[in-house]
């Protein structure tokens, strides 16, 4: 079982962002998606969850031809594939132990209560139930994407898309971070897919590694595919050179 | 010239496809009722100052230049107060009362769900199985639907009395003969009224589609506005138009 990017391609207006992307990820792994930021990461991850849609290309969902969903067929997808965003996504209105339950609410149609309940005890995988009450403004960025991962959690997906999920973090809170979605990779099998420019994260957690250069894949491999690789655009963005032939 | 109106056209179409959702969602979705009060609130207690003093200043100016006129060519002024009731209730009271709230709620409702588009929590909702659309335009529209109209009254209100002030204060004009409603007919309200129920229909989808189509980070956001803003009071003023055409018509068959 698996999910299958064929032939990707994305334009917006004159800026072709993604030009023929094949890619397929294993159940069960921590898949990272890498490359420089505008290369494209998000606009590919957003594809499998209909947030985005293809020019060109066909998705394959476990098998299923997904690439015509309509938006309610894709709310039915969203359930089993959840996304953990780049920006801290909580809404400000709402308390955290809110933020979590919408889903829970809206995708199961339980009562504010049930959703209420089943909300803490997802804070509590991640550590926050004891800050239920609070506001997203009030916590620091490392726990509101805790609570974001809580969110993403909610409805026990299969797959779960991390974009960026330590850009903007201390180091300690990001390490934590890794581990969580280590952890819970291990402890569920939950496919990650992770996207990141992290190199620290990368090396550390990664089981495979897609790198996306100039609308394309440029290396699909092993973290130790990619630090032995004599491709000197993988190696100048392993070893975060700033001299080297990737375009800026 | 072409790229523009490809623009024009493709900005209809989406602000078409808005509306459409919006009414889709109104009659399938539920509400929540404290949101949308909540809203109201927002949008009445952003918008009521700035419309009394706009329109007490529009009155003012108005029932000033129309009274210096009426005096030098008939000698009186009358009639300017009971003359110029029918005239703000019908036209100038919606009409531009409808173009500064299309630059105060517009650019409140164009930036705030521009933001939520730029930060994801657009997206974020997609994900959550809560529509946009039906989670972030529908309050608005009923809220602007209700509050729009509202402030179009308090704005012709205010516009009178504003000239009252003036008439009195400048040409000594009796209060009693300036406030005379002998001259306003149900129909110059029921167009007034039309109108200013069509703004609060299409204020918050033209500003709703303008922020939903904000691209980029706070650049977008501001570009969201201004494109708010723009569209909405063109929207103004071409409905303007169209309604009291329509009323013209109406009333002469
Ligand atoms: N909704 C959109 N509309 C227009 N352009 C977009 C949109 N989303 C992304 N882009 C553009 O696509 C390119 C890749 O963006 P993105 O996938 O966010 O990069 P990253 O790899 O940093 O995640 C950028 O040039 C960005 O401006
Ligand atoms: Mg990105």
């Amino acid at each position: 079982m698996s999910i299958e990017f064929l032939d990707i391609h994305k334009a917006f207006g004159t800026n072709k962002v993604l030009d023929g992307v094949t890619l397929t990820v294993e159940k069960g792994q921590i898949v990272f998606i890498i490359g420089k930021s505008g290369a494209g990461k998000s606009v590919l991850v957003k594809h499998l969850v209909g947030l985005i849609q293809q020019d060109a290309g066909r998705i394959l969902f476990e098998g299923e031809d997904i690439t015509h969903y309509t938006e309610r067929e894709f709310f039915a997808l969203r359930k089993r594939c959840a996304m953990v965003f780049q920006h801290s996504t909580l809404f400000d209105s709402m308390t955290l132990l809110e933020n979590v339950a919408l889903p829970i609410r809206k995708h199961k149609g339980l009562s504010h209560g049930d959703s209420l309940a089943a909300a803490r005890d997802k804070l509590a995988l991640v550590q926050m139930h004891e800050m239920a009450a609070r506001f997203p403004a009030d916590i620091g960025d490392g726990l509101r994407k805790r609570v974001a991962i809580a969110r993403a959690l909610t409805l026990d997906p299969e797959y779960v898309v991390f974009d960026e999920p330590t850009t903007g973090l201390d180091p300690v809170s990001a390490v934590r971070v890794d581990r969580l979605i280590r952890q819970m990779s291990d402890d569920t099998g939950v496919t990650s897919i992770v996207v990141s420019h992290d190199l620290r994260s990368i090396f550390g957690i990664a089981d495979r590694i897609v790198m996306l250069y100039q609308g394309r894949i440029r290396l699909d491999g092993t973290p130790a595919d990619f630090r032995g690789s004599d491709d000197p655009v993988v190696h100048q963005f392993v070893n975060g050179l700033p001299e080297g032939p990737m375009e800026l | 010239m072409i790229a523009l109106l490809t623009f024009a056209k493709d900005q209809t179409v989406g602000i078409a496809r808005v509306l459409g959702l919006t009414l889709y969602y109104i009659v399938r979705g539920r509400t929540d009722r404290r949101v949308v009060l909540e809203q109201m609130w927002e949008i009445g207690n952003r918008s009521v100052f700035f419309v009394i003093v706009t329109l007490g200043f529009l009155g003012a100016i108005l029932i000033f230049q129309t009274s210096f006129q009426s005096q030098r060519l008939f000698g009186d002024v009358s009639l300017v107060g009971p003359a110029s009731l029918p005239l703000l209730c019908r036209q100038l009271g919606p009409a531009l009362c409808g173009l500064m709230v299309a630059t105060r709620v517009g650019t409140g409702i164009a930036a705030e769900i521009g933001s939520m588009v730029v930060t994801e929590q657009v997206d974020a909702l997609r994900m959550s199985n809560a529509q946009p659309v039906d989670y972030l335009v529908k309050p608005r529209f009923y809220a602007s639907l209700v509050m729009i109209p509202a402030l179009s009254v308090i704005g012709v209100f205010t516009a009178w009395m504003a000239g009252l002030l003036v008439s009195t204060a400048v040409y000594h004009t009796n209060p009693s003969t300036y406030l005379n409603f002998g001259m306003v007919r149900a129909s110059d309200a029921i167009e007034g009224l039309a109108k200013a129920v069509v703004f609060g229909a299409t204020i918050p989808v033209i500003a709703a589609h303008s922020g939903l189509e904000a691209r980029g980070g706070s650049e977008g956001v501001g570009a969201a506005t201004t494109q708010a803003v723009v569209n909405s009071s063109l929207a103004v003023i071409a409905l303007d138009f169209l309604i009291g055409g329509i009323a013209f018509v109406v009333k002469a068959a």
